[in-house]
């Protein structure tokens, strides 16, 4: 969508002479400006939709492939590659995939769903309790503190990979999801604590002073006040550590091992069998991974209000 | 309902001292204002009586209770902020139930607090509204009414006015003085501008960085005070003041300024002898500066010739920017004068209304001898 300029009058030359002063080099030079502003105005976003154009293309290729070819038959992918529409509209892929004989999808979409939940909420949770310490209480060494914990995102999870392999085995814990919800929350926090900390911070002072005098304690300011005017930040992290944990692979393949763990992002990598790969399982199984991400997204798009604290004060 | 006592109060932070040894007498049902400049401790003093702050020295008492160490929730007070600080995910009701929700009041007498505090500001169709949705003289009397319903002991004002427009303030002064008179409970009411503490206090406090300088009435204050900083502060536009020396002879006592000299009236001379042949700082109020063709009736005067720098036509008055022999001040005349800039001018200053401080403490030397005459 472009905005359009509002239609300007084309003035005779004696009525320009007479809004535009009686100095025609002014005139001139003040019409010539505005045209190439135009011309310069057109081209830009030209260009701008042309590199969004791009992108949106780059992006909507894989799944555009994805979404064909789950809907093909293994002949099918295998005679006619992956980019043509499909002749058929096969849904046995999905009922393949689905079944516990087989792809035992159902299974693993429950596991991931039993991991990304508890994680999810245990890092946001854990992040908004330092993330208000931090920006509402001021405390010796709580600079250091801040980036101790922060420094965490600067972490690649790879080098831990080992570490944390042989701590999990040590406590008897590998092979279940209680791993890997542990290692999700600690990755978690260091991203919530820094978004809710700075979302914190900016909630004025004089909310919590109000309250106080008002007869509220910590525990009523912190839920009562602090806590619904930072919606837009916890749904921004809901949505965040819900896709990140959802659709690690990593973690989930190295922490566990019996298909009762198993999430589905290894599900679908079990789909490869040792000399074929099921090109259509693997698309649907695709598709129903993303569709709880999708929701997410959906849902917590609505809380994403801008200004929610706008009108505590003067304004 | 109860007084406020601030006993020998002090407030450090860190290395730096912004209330110092402030000692002050709140009566039950006085309306008193702490006014100055920025950073004159008004603001933290206010915050340390509502428990916002942590007292360094002294102690502070409501009614007879010291409440140092008590939460701002059982001090029995409620504040109005200068941001208002209304919480904006509740609906009006909410913001002004709050309070009263937290401390367990049956629903019923939340109901008909909130009910009637908000007809009585005139807010009772916005019952509904969240925050945003209010102007800012709205939202002023939600942050009111916040406090109204709780009933307090004691009701602290910040600032409340400075995020009005001029003709709000205006109404929102008159509004929250009669709020005083009907309410009938102690107000402790922050702000910086002379005009408000002037119109609303019952007394007023003037502070400047983190001292006491005068509490006093607005009459006394404007009439009497007690040293250069009060007579600068209060009054608009401010005192003018020349450095004089004040010299006596054959038992007329005299304040040389160097490009003028003013005799003293005899009834005032005494509380001034003993400072003659010191250095003095001489003070006169732009309206005892008068045209010398209008005159009010019974004034001890003294007539000098001035240049005329800038003149300010108010209507009902005229502001006058003057100058004599390198002296500059200004004179508020009566609205008929023909003073012109660039031209000459006859004033007269009213002897009878003249202030003089010691130039080193710049303390007036008329104080004490005024205060027991008002006495």
């Amino acid at each position: 969508m472009t905005e359009r300029e509002p239609p300007t009058p084309n003035p005779s030359p004696k009525m320009r002479e007479g809004l535009q002063g009686p100095n025609p080099v002014f005139a001139k030079s003040k019409r010539g400006e505005s045209d190439q502003g135009n011309w310069a105005r057109r081209l830009g976003e030209a260009l701008r939709y042309g590199a969004l154009t791009i992108v949106l293309i780059l992006f909507m290729v894989p799944v555009y492939g994805a979404i064909v070819t789950a809907f093909k038959t293994q002949a099918e992918v295998s005679a006619g590659g992956y980019w043509t529409i499909p002749r058929s509209f096969a849904s046995e892929n999905f009922a393949r995939v689905m079944d516990p004989d087989a792809g035992n999808l159902g299974l693993y979409l429950g596991n991931s769903l039993l991991l990304t939940i508890p994680a999810s909420l245990l890092s946001i949770g854990l992040g908004t309790l330092a993330g208000y310490g931090l920006g509402k209480y001021r405390f010796r060494g709580d600079g250091l503190l801040f980036v101790f914990i922060v420094a965490g995102m600067f972490l690649p999870p790879q080098i831990a990979l080992i570490p944390v392999f042989r701590l999990m085995n040590d406590i008897g814990l590998y092979d279940t999801l209680w791993a890997v919800i542990i290692i999700h929350t600690a990755f978690g926090i260091p991203i919530c604590t820094l978004v809710m900390r700075n979302f914190f911070q900016v909630v004025p002072n004089a909310l919590r002073e109000a309250a106080l005098i008002d007869g509220a304690n910590e525990y009523s300011i912190f839920l009562r006040i602090m806590l619904p005017l930072t919606l837009p930040a916890l749904a921004v992290l809901a949505t965040l550590q819900f896709t990140w944990i959802w659709n690690d692979f990593l973690w989930p393949f190295i922490l566990t091992q019996r298909a009762e763990s198993r999430t589905i992002m290894v599900g679908i990598l079990n789909l490869t069998g040792q000399y074929t790969v099921d090109w259509g399982g693997q698309a649907a199984a695709s598709l129903i991974g993303s569709l709880p991400t999708l929701f997410i997204f959906i849902f917590f798009q609505r809380y994403f209000i801008k200004g929610l604290t706008l009108g505590a004060v003067k304004g | 309902m109860a007084g406020v006592t601030f006993n020998h109060v002090s407030k450090d932070f860190g290395d730096l001292r912004v209330v110092s040894d402030l000692n002050i007498e709140v009566q039950d049902k006085e309306f008193l204002v702490f006014v100055g400049p920025s950073g004159c401790g008004k603001s933290t003093s206010l915050r340390m009586l509502a428990g916002l702050e942590e007292i360094t020295e002294g102690e502070i008492l409501i009614g007879d209770r010291v409440v140092n160490n008590v939460a701002p929730k059982d001090r029995d007070v409620a504040m109005v902020f200068q941001s208002y600080a209304l919480y904006p995910h509740m609906t009006v009701y909410d913001n002004m139930a709050f309070g009263l929700k937290l401390r367990k009041t049956p629903k019923k007498v939340i109901d008909e607090r909130v009910t009637e505090a908000a007809n009585e500001l005139g807010i009772g169709h916005l019952l509904d509204r969240r925050p945003r949705q209010l102007s800012g003289g709205q939202r002023q009397r939600v942050a009111v009414g916040r406090a109204i319903v709780r009933e307090p002991a004691v009701f602290l004002m910040d600032e409340p006015l400075s995020n009005l427009d001029a003709k709000l303030r205006v109404e929102a002064r008159s509004f929250i003085s009669r709020l005083h008179q009907r309410l009938e409970t102690t107000f402790i009411y922050v702000t910086h501008d002379q005009v408000e503490a002037m119109t609303m206090g019952t007394r007023i406090c003037v502070l400047n960085e983190g001292e006491l300088q005068q509490i006093d009435s607005p009459f006394n204050l404007y009439h009497n005070p007690h040293n250069i900083f009060v007579a600068g502060f209060i009054g608009s536009p401010s005192m003018n003041f020349f450095d004089a020396t004040l010299t006596e002879s054959n038992g007329s006592m005299v304040v040389d300024v160097g490009a003028f000299s003013l005799d003293v009236p005899e009834s005032k001379a005494d509380s001034f002898r003993s400072h003659v042949g010191m250095d003095v700082i001489c003070g006169i109020r732009p309206e005892d500066i008068h045209d010398t063709n209008y005159l009010p009736q019974g004034i001890i005067p003294a007539n000098l010739t001035t240049n005329v720098e800038v003149v300010e036509q108010m209507g009902n008055e005229v502001i006058i920017y003057l100058e004599n022999g390198g002296k500059n001040f200004i004179a508020r005349t009566d609205p008929r004068t023909g003073a012109s800039v660039g031209n000459e001018m006859g004033v007269t200053f009213n002897l009878d209304n003249i202030h003089i401080f010691d130039a080193t403490t710049e303390e007036s030397l008329s104080y004490e001898s005024k205060r027991k005459e008002v006495a």
